[in-house]
């Protein structure tokens, strides 16, 4: 697009600035009405004492974020969860997909029904995905324990304990977006040039190292891209949580955004519920540069 | 060696490539799979799907008659719907933009669109409410469709820059040498080579509404319910009834599976950032 860019040296505003910000009004006119205001008002009830059942809105300043700071609840038990699942859920997808990609990488037949079958956790809503998930693992007729208990192990009742709890989540998230690594994944090995692989192939490089020092390396911006991608999300996870277990049992499934909405909602908290939604917009903002850095890097290091 | 020793030593690695794969496909599809035999069964045999054989359609004609389904099925599908039209209005232009213009101003949106990607739903979700509770739009189809639009608008113009990338812009350049203004180039020449690209993003836009929850969740009440909160109120409320509850789910999931088995090629294209 040199050409319309080289000939912009005008005055600002000219007639290709009026045009430019034409094409994006509608869109900023509704970001600022559905988001920026929003947060902004967040922002704003976050210092106030702002009962849904009874807004007195006087300001409290940085009360509610020192008690969502000191909640041993939000420190102890939503952040570790956010935290673990974000990672966890990340790498094992990333893991899963990359895997399905290195194998999808050749022709073969039926691929097509391969790709639909793959196709399909991707346009699932997450809801029905927890609906199901959550009717297989369920602790008295779920298909799961009927398997368990065929195989001579106890039956457990998944979705009332911490961990199996946990875990039934994060395999729900994982089943729901290791199709989408392994699709971009695939897409990006199919796009990588020929030639290193069969100068490989002539060198006679076992597999390992072909994958370890081409395959790879050539891979990282895909890589880097889908990871943060889908961290980002994951830390905002929601439906599946709420579905599955509501944060249960015990609240000890509880991820910050769960947090944030309970305490909003359902104690009527707005002005804590929004410190929290803050305080967790804040992090993910850091963690989110951070990861961003510190992945280039690493990448860069294993070339 | 013997001539069967070498068939078996190359029929034997792909057979296992051939077991691996189905074993994923098995695993990938299993629990729709059990969502949908579950939905088939009556309800004497929901518990023990595993085993009997009777099955039935009665579960759909029950979940149909229940009229706060239906509506729900009905403004999840006119939500989807408007918000994908007018998505794609705001943000093809967006994405033009940003694909042909550099400069201050592209960057700054830039910037913008990324930061605003980054912000977590709940945080501006919750006082959304209240904003659109205090302007009279709350639980009402504009209170939702433009909320959904304004979330639609980071990924998305992402996603039209990228396609805007892939297309030569010279044809542009010829138009706007002829004497095309700005607009026809855009109008004329650049949105009809854009057709498939803004096709995909149709199918996107639309699936991610009908799936969408949080925003559901907290925008609407009882006047206009959408289709995943009720589910999702379902699960919590009468949890036992799995038949019903199966069968709501699979006809939430059925345009699911008519875009991945019809529009393919389309969603695939969108996913590809």
């Amino acid at each position: 697009m040199t050409a319309i860019t080289e000939r912009a040296k005008r005055p600002p505003f000219g007639e290709q600035q009026r045009f430019m910000l034409t094409l994006i009004a509608p869109a900023a006119i509704l970001m600022l009405l559905f988001q920026a205001i929003p947060i902004l008002m967040g922002a704003n009830a976050s210092f106030r004492d702002w009962q849904l059942n009874d807004p007195k809105k006087t300001w409290v300043g940085f009360h509610h974020y020192a008690q969502v700071l000191t909640d041993p609840a939000f420190l102890k038990v939503v952040l570790p969860n956010t935290f673990l699942f974000m990672v966890l859920s990340v790498s094992c997808a990333l893991a899963l997909g990359l895997s399905i990609a290195l194998l999808l990488n050749r022709k073969f037949r039926g691929q097509g029904l391969v790709q639909t079958v793959l196709l399909m956790p991707l346009m699932v809503a997450p809801v029905v995905a927890a609906i199901m998930i959550r009717w297989m693992f369920n602790d008295q007729f779920g298909i799961v324990n009927v398997v368990v208990e065929a195989l001579g192990f106890e039956g457990q009742p998944w979705l009332a304990q911490r961990w199996t709890a946990f875990a039934v989540i994060l395999m729900t998230d994982v089943w729901l977006w290791t199709p989408w690594f392994a699709l971009l994944l695939l897409a990006g090995l199919q796009s990588l040039p020929k030639e290193p692989f069969e100068a490989a192939a002539i060198d006679g490089a076992s597999r390992w190292r072909v994958f370890r020092y081409l395959t790879l390396p050539m891979l990282r911006p895909v890589i880097v891209v889908c990871v943060v991608i889908r961290a980002i999300d994951a830390f905002r996870t929601f439906d599946i949580v709420w579905t599955l277990t509501g944060g249960g049992p015990a609240r000890s499934t509880e991820l910050f955004s769960l947090y944030a909405y309970e305490h909003a909602f359902l104690e009527l908290d707005f002005g804590r519920g929004s410190a929290a939604a803050i305080v967790g917009g804040l992090i993910i903002l850091v963690v989110g540069l951070a990861m961003y850095r510190v992945l280039d890097r690493v990448m860069q290091v294993s070339r | 060696m013997s001539a069967g020793a070498v068939t078996l030593r190359r029929l034997a690695p792909r057979a296992l490539f051939g077991v691996t794969l189905a074993a994923i496909c098995f695993l990938i599809a299993f629990p729709a799979l059990w969502l949908i035999l579950t939905s088939l069964r009556p309800a004497s045999g929901v518990y023990y799907v595993h085993r009997g054989l009777e099955f039935t359609l009665g579960n759909f004609a029950t979940v149909l008659q229940d009229e706060r389904l239906v509506q729900a099925f009905r403004n999840s599908a006119a939500i989807a719907t408007l918000a994908t039209v007018l998505s794609l209005l705001v943000t093809v232009s967006s994405g033009y933009m940003l694909s042909r213009f550099k400069g201050p101003i592209a960057s700054t949106w830039f910037g913008t669109i990324y930061a605003f990607r980054c912000v977590p739903y709940i945080s501006w979700v919750l006082p959304l409410y209240f904003v659109t509770q205090s302007w009279g739009i709350y639980d009402t189809y504009t209170g939702l469709l433009l909320p959904h639009i304004a979330v639609h608008i980071c990924f998305f113009s992402w996603l039209m820059k990228g396609f805007f990338d892939g297309i030569d812009p010279s044809m542009e350049y010829a138009a706007l040498i002829d004497g095309c203004t700005r607009w026809g180039a855009f109008f004329r020449v650049a949105l009809p080579s854009a057709i498939p690209a803004i096709t995909a993003l149709a199918v996107l836009c639309w699936l991610f509404t009908w799936n969408e929850f949080l925003f559901a969740l907290i925008l609407t009440g009882e006047r206009t319910p959408l289709i995943t909160v009720v589910m999702a109120q379902f699960v919590h409320e009468m949890g036992i009834e799995w038949n019903l509850m199966s069968a709501t789910a699979v006809m939430a999931m059925a345009p699911a599976f008519l875009l991945a088995l019809f529009g393919q090629k389309y969603v695939i294209r969108g996913l590809k950032i």
